[in-house]
């Protein structure tokens, strides 16, 4: 039997909070008129009223059920007038969407997580929800990349990490400035530093685009399987259904069969790092 | 198989009173080819029957080129479709895997799939660019519609074809059950006449199984040398029956309209940070090729295309998908 729910409908969402964390970066803190919950992973569809949609990935905890957090980058139409808005406007929300990542396959292993600019948002939610079950795991390592110490996001969210039993945190940036003392150079080169049982660990790698082709190939070269490593592919999700076409990387629809995918799922379709 | 038939006077006076009920649309024959039209009693007796294939596709009726999805709607009058080609009611197939599916099914579409009534129409002869039965689809059907309905020298035959079409044929009191088996056989041997003309004309084509091996295969100079004089203006997936694409487009209220899209159209997968998939000419003329050879039956476990040859017919740069497949089949 099928339902009567229109899949095109947003639900309301009142813009309770803007945060600022980076010149090009801000999270929207919103609080869903209708009850509203996603797995970590998840992306949705969220809206400035009467300008446009955009997928993203909420940067919050998925154990929160009042508030949902999502942090956006300007650049393009519609996160221009995102960045445009003020606290208590309403945004529109469609979702979740799509397939989260496996968080009960990373049980008793380490999670090593490479990320860059703004994919940190999702994996962000994935540290909160990691850390929910931090008993559960060996390890979870987190190598981060920016362009700059500025556009660095999150900061006193890594102070608060590596404050965190069995959690560390390696950052780079590609240019560094006076005051900045961890790595210098592309987000790959942290992953010469972590020290990582390959064998009982996974893989997850979320940023842009070419971070994730460059990081994939390191990691496949530093030993992990294709199937212990998980992306977070980036395509014009549009509807968030499987229906409109426009996120189609072969035979998937990334707004549905994703937007997780494990490496050897994707690696033989088309353009996948574009 | 369930037959009726009746006079073809006593069907027009059936459809005269269907019209106090039902929208009805039938493909009609004017100076510029067929097409579907309203009917009125003025024009029932211009209905064309058993004739291939009106200019639009079927999907039209079922997913606007442009329709708000927000908005509450008025109900609307249950329609009658007669004349359908069975390529097109092959395409409706694939269209209902994609909107009716179990976790997100489309309101819209699935209210005017529920109101609408479906009567096609055998096809006896071909038109220049029809290739069903190069992909094993029958130029008649025989399932996945209400009725089918066939005009035998005066004489209106229908083909019962499921339950919602026995019910509709039983509130017609002349619809009597045709049991005469020599004129069963007339229709079969029309059938077979147009199959045989069909095999004629599709000679050179590959075995649909092998379609998509071909194109997966193909070497870039293929797509190079026959979107050559590709202008990205649509007009293929515009008139596909299996071409779904769309773009919802956010109006204030939260409202969004959904609009028909095509992958043809540059800037489709193009993502805010200006990455493009589909950048170049060629990868866009490819992708529709492997969209409907290649990805769509590894998903639903069908080609994407029927063989209704309206690709074809609509290029404005004469790009002829079968001589592509002649081609690479060589």
């Amino acid at each position: 039997m099928l339902n009567d729910k229109n899949i095109y409908k947003p639900i309301r969402a009142k813009l309770t909070n803007i945060i600022d964390e980076s010149p090009l970066i801000k999270t929207f803190v919103l609080v869903p008129e209708e009850e509203f919950s996603f797995k970590t992973g998840q992306f949705i569809e969220l809206s400035v009223d009467g300008i446009g949609e955009a997928p993203f990935t909420p940067s919050s905890s998925p154990l929160l059920t009042k508030k949902i957090e999502v942090t956006v980058m300007r650049t393009g139409y519609v996160t221009e007038y995102m960045h445009m808005l003020k606290q208590g406007v309403y945004m529109g929300i469609r979702g979740p969407f799509g397939r989260g990542y496996p968080i009960e396959s990373f049980y008793d292993k380490e999670v090593l997580i490479l990320g860059g600019g703004c994919g940190f948002a999702p994996i962000r939610s994935l540290l909160y929800n990691l850390k929910a079950i931090s008993d559960k795991l060996r390890k979870v390592t987190l190598c981060y990349g920016s362009k700059t110490p500025e556009d660095c996001i999150y900061k006193p969210y890594i102070s608060e990490l590596r404050q965190t039993p069995k959690f560390e945190v390696f950052r780079s940036v590609d240019k560094a400035d006076g005051n900045w003392n961890e790595r210098v150079g592309v987000v790959t080169i942290l992953l010469d530093d972590v020290k990582v049982d390959i064998k009982n660990s996974i893989a997850v790698v979320c940023g842009p685009p070419v971070m994730m082709k460059f990081g994939t190939r390191k990691l496949l070269s530093m030993g992990y399987p294709e199937h212990d490593i998980y992306l977070s592919m980036e395509k014009n999700m549009s509807c968030g259904l499987g229906k409109c076409g426009h996120c189609m990387m072969g035979k998937f629809f990334v707004c549905r069969d994703g937007p997780v995918f494990t490496y050897d799922e994707i690696k033989d379709q088309p353009d996948i790092w574009n | 198989m369930q037959y009726r038939c009746m006079k073809k006077e006593e069907w027009d006076k059936a459809l005269e009173q269907l019209l106090l009920s039902y929208t009805i649309f039938a493909s009609i024959e004017n100076e510029f080819g067929k097409d579907y039209e309203v009917i009125k009693p003025v024009n029932i007796s211009r209905i064309s029957y058993n004739r291939p294939k009106p200019a639009t596709p079927l999907k039209s009726f079922f997913l606007p080129v442009k329709e708000n999805v927000t908005s509450e709607r008025a109900p609307e009058q249950p329609r009658i479709i007669i004349g359908i080609p069975n390529c097109d009611i092959e395409g409706l197939k694939l269209l209902d895997e994609f909107y009716l599916d179990n976790e997100f099914n489309d309101i819209f579409y699935r209210k005017r799939r529920e109101d609408t009534l479906l009567i096609s129409s055998d096809c006896f002869g071909i038109q220049e660019h029809c290739h069903c039965l190069s992909y094993n689809i029958k130029p008649y059907s025989t399932k996945d519609t209400d009725l089918a309905v066939i005009n035998l020298n005066g004489t209106i035959i229908l083909r019962v074809l499921s339950l919602k079409g026995e019910d509709f044929i039983n509130t017609i009191p002349s619809a009597k059950s045709l049991e005469d088996k020599r004129t069963i056989e007339i229709i079969e041997k029309e059938q077979l006449s147009t199959e045989t003309l069909l095999s004629a004309s599709n000679k050179g084509l590959p075995d649909y199984k092998k379609t998509g091996e071909l194109v997966r295969e193909a070497q870039e100079g293929i797509w190079k040398k026959y979107s050559a004089r590709c202008v990205s203006c649509g007009a293929c997936t515009t008139i596909c029956p299996t071409c779904t694409c769309f773009l919802l487009i956010d109006k204030p209220g939260f409202e969004k309209v959904k609009q028909l899209d095509a992958c043809q159209y540059p800037g489709f997968e193009r993502v805010a940070g200006g990455e493009d998939a589909l950048q170049e000419l060629q990868k866009r003329f490819r992708n529709r090729y492997m969209c409907k050879y290649v990805w769509k039956p590894e998903k639903f476990g069908s080609l994407a295309c029927t063989g209704c040859g309206r690709c074809i017919e609509s290029c404005i740069g004469k790009i002829n998908k079968n001589e592509l497949f002649m081609e690479l089949s060589k």
